[in-house]
């Protein structure tokens, strides 16, 4: 458990996160742009602010 | 599968509570400009603090700050993420009753908080001068407003939640976690505004900046990429460019800017390993702030004929510049080098001004004149006063940032100057003094900047006039078809 | 490693995307603030620093009052033109009793974390009532209500708030008794919050910082906090590099 003892230290911080933060990136990165199948349907919801488009009196005017 | 509703969404979405924020945001714009140009006078012409408790620099500053970012800026943060948020849910939001008391709830703080500085109420902490009654009533709504908005994304008919509702999400847990913790504060009793903050020191300096920098972060940033998200495709008429990028976007910035906050606090006596990490994180931050920024700006890919024929395409892009540039500048400005330089100057100031007018009240403008007419179901009254509001919000940020550069950067020198025998060259006063000019160009910019916003607020109530009309005409004309039928 | 995750699950759950974001955003102000309570190195052992007077004390909620910080610093670097125009770079140490603290963000007047003892009293009356007639490119507003009285009515209030949250006045005799061993009887004595009104008017009477003898105004109670501003610390009692490794 002696390993431990290295998080309770302040100067090591800095290197703890930049690995927690660099392996959290990566992992979300591979997992948005890892698969074409995935891809496509994540770009799909690109359309959401378009499918409740008004089809109100003004626009026929 | 176009859902198909009435304009105005009377029964399918609450649109009355939009209305109500838009037009506060508008209110609060303008009281706001004009009190930061108020200060801004005071500071080239010091007559005008008039000997008055009410109008001194140090008691106004404060109702300048909160009216425009939590005024200003927030009302048009309730406005736009209640539209967002039920027209791509596609359901209306869950009570009307809460919406209201956010309404009214949000408006009494901005009221209150202005009228308890002039008063000489204050925790002393920037951005969050209000005394604790003030601070209470701010954690009921904005927790009313969490369980409005959560609640009414649970009630979606649509199954994947769009982005633009991440940013907003983010906004309001990071708000309310940042409130509370920055506020912790002991009443001197009951019935005393008075207050003194749990933390001393060096720990109350990390709470209060830690608070500031996410202030920035996540309520005049995240948020208002949220308002990004949803009007710049809707104006643009096409997609966003990425949604992968705003995907990776909205993690990183939101993971990444709560480390950043002790960069405001470089060479102070806080440990000197914190403020190096924010450092570091700074840097890092450009990475997701430029995507977003290019994300927002790629949108346009193949319309950029729209730059030229739409002045409200115009606010939108030219608010992401401003994003980018802001966001290059801060970065630099967090390494300790130029910090060492930059901090306690007017370059400081400067720099928040490139990204709240730049950024966050043009983007805010775009949206509104993008939103504002749909909600009263007509067009912008005029068209000729949006280009006119355009240029002299523009003219107006260019003069306040190219002022405050200079007397910044000025400053920094003149204190660090040292004469030939190693003596200081200059006194401080020397330096005040020096300032002047540039002071009076700033409160020329913000005139320009404000005279912008009167404008539009003009063009809105005429739009909002124009729009009734219009309604009612229809519905005589409805009436007389009725009666002859 | 069997393990199908899909961020679709975040992206349709709500909760589970509320609970991730505020993960995200909690991890950097733990790390960085934490931190900050438990590492003793964060503030310097030295000696001399007090909480304030009663009187101090006043004067310092006026400063927050008047909003002093959106204009001031309390926070000199350690840089050589500012300890030839401030003085010794500021420690930790010395704001550890000030709730909140008032470092400020902006020099727009110059920084005041050692103003204390470098002009006289007349000298700070008098800017502070007409900056423009001590220091003509002065921008500084004039502060003539400062000359009113000052409400002395809940003063022991506001030190038992501040007791509450830290600082060290006493309340009971054991306590009076912590503080005469740790700063000795004569500052202990004016942290003792049942005499504290008593000790108010009569620092107050004493020093008579406005120059006025017909009562205890507010200008009495800002002056008095301006002149200990920076000067608790004998620096002459350390080396020069004395406080380098704590930075």
């Amino acid at each position: 458990m002696e390993w431990l003892l290295w998080f309770s230290k302040p100067e090591n911080t800095k290197p703890l996160a930049l690995i927690i933060f660099f392996v959290t990136f990566m992992g979300i990165v591979i997992y948005v742009y890892g698969s074409k199948k995935r891809s496509q349907k994540l770009e799909s919801y690109r359309d959401i602010p378009f499918l409740d488009d008004e089809t109100g009196t003004k626009d026929k005017q | 599968m176009a859902a198909s509703t009435s304009y105005s969404g009377v029964e399918q979405y609450n649109f009355d509570i939009v209305k109500k924020f838009s037009v506060m945001a508008l209110v609060w714009a303008v009281i706001g400009m004009f009190v930061g140009v108020y200060i801004a006078s005071e500071l080239a012409w010091p007559f005008l603090n008039f000997d008055s408790p009410y109008f001194s620099f140090g008691r106004f500053r404060p109702v300048h700050t909160t009216s425009v970012i939590f005024g200003f800026g927030g009302s048009a943060l309730f406005a736009t993420s209640y539209y967002v948020v039920q027209r791509t849910c596609q359901t209306r939001l869950i009570s009307d009753g809460m919406a209201s008391f956010t309404f009214w709830g949000w408006q009494a703080v901005i009221l209150l908080a202005g009228l308890s500085y002039l008063g000489g109420y204050s925790q002393g902490r920037e951005y969050a001068e209000m005394e604790w009654p003030i601070d209470l009533l701010i954690e009921v709504v904005w927790v009313t407003y969490l369980i409005l908005f959560v609640g009414t994304i649970m009630r979606r008919k649509q199954p994947h939640i769009y982005v633009a509702n991440w940013f907003y999400l983010a906004f309001i847990l990071a708000t309310a976690l940042l409130h509370t913790f920055n506020n912790l504060a002991m009443p001197v009793d009951l019935f005393s505004m008075k207050s003194y903050s749990l933390f001393a020191g060096t720990q109350d300096a990390m709470t209060q900046w830690w608070y500031g920098h996410n202030a920035v972060g996540f309520f005049l940033t995240a948020a208002f990429l949220g308002m990004m998200y949803y009007f710049v495709p809707k104006q643009a008429g096409r997609p966003i460019y990425s949604y992968r990028l705003s995907i990776v976007h909205f993690w990183a910035l939101g993971f990444m800017y709560m480390w950043v906050g002790a960069h405001h606090l470089h060479w102070t006596a806080l440990p000197d390993w914190t403020s190096s990490l924010a450092a570091a994180f700074s840097i890092l931050l450009l990475m997701p702030s430029w995507g977003g920024m290019i994300n927002g700006i790629m949108t346009l890919s193949g319309a950029w004929d729209k730059l030229r024929t739409d002045p409200v395409m115009r606010f939108m892009i030219v608010a992401l510049s401003f994003y980018g540039m802001s966001t290059f500048e801060g970065p630099m400005m967090s390494l300790k080098e130029v910090n060492a330089l930059s901090h306690y100057t007017d370059w400081t100031v400067g720099h928040v001004h490139s990204g709240a007018l730049g950024w966050v009240a043009m983007i805010s403008f775009g949206s509104l004149y993008h939103m504002m007419p749909k909600l009263w179901d007509t067009k912008v009254y005029s068209q000729k006063l949006v280009e006119w509001h355009f240029w002299l919000a523009t003219i107006g940020i260019v003069l306040y940032i190219v002022a405050m550069w200079i007397s910044g950067i000025t400053q920094g020198l003149m204190w660090r100057a040292f004469d030939e025998f190693g003596n200081l060259q200059y006194s401080f006063v020397e330096s005040v003094a020096a300032m002047m000019p540039f002071y009076a160009m700033r409160a020329i910019g913000g005139m320009f900047f404000l005279s912008g916003a009167v404008l539009m607020t003009y063009n809105m109530f005429m739009t909002i006039r124009q729009g009734k009309r219009e309604a009612a005409a229809l519905e005589a004309k409805l009436a007389a078809k009725m009666a002859h039928a | 490693m069997n393990f199908n995750f899909k961020h679709e699950w975040i992206e349709t759950n709500i909760g589970l995307m509320a609970v991730l974001t505020m993960l995200a955003i909690s991890v950097g102000g733990l790390v960085e603030i934490a931190p900050l309570f438990f590492i003793d190195k964060t503030i310097e052992k030295v000696e001399g620093v007090r909480p304030y007077t009663p009187l101090e004390q006043r004067g310092r909620d006026i400063y927050i009052r008047e909003g002093c910080y959106t204009c001031h610093s309390q926070m000199i670097r350690p840089f050589r033109d500012e300890k030839l125009r401030y003085g010794h770079y500021s420690l930790a140490a010395e704001s550890q009793y000030d709730h909140p603290f008032q470092w400020g963000s902006k020099r727009t007047g110059p920084d005041l974390a050692r103003v204390g003892g470098k002009y006289s009293n007349e000298w700070h009356v008098q800017h502070l009532i007409a900056p423009r007639s001590m220091v003509p490119e002065s921008v500084m507003p004039n502060y003539p209500w400062l000359m009113s009285p000052l409400d002395i009515s809940d003063v022991a209030g506001r030190m038992k708030a501040l007791r509450k949250v830290g600082v060290p006045y006493s309340l009971t005799q054991a306590e009076y008794e912590a503080n005469v061993t740790k700063f000795g009887e004569t500052v202990a004595k004016q942290l003792h919050i049942p005499d504290a009104q008593k000790n108010l008017v009569e620092q107050a009477n004493f020093g008579n910082y406005d120059g006025d003898r017909s009562g205890i105004s507010e200008m009495d109670a800002l002056v008095a906090y301006l002149q200990v501003l920076g000067t608790m610390v004998d620096f002459s009692k350390y080396s020069d590099d004395a406080f380098v490794s704590d930075r």
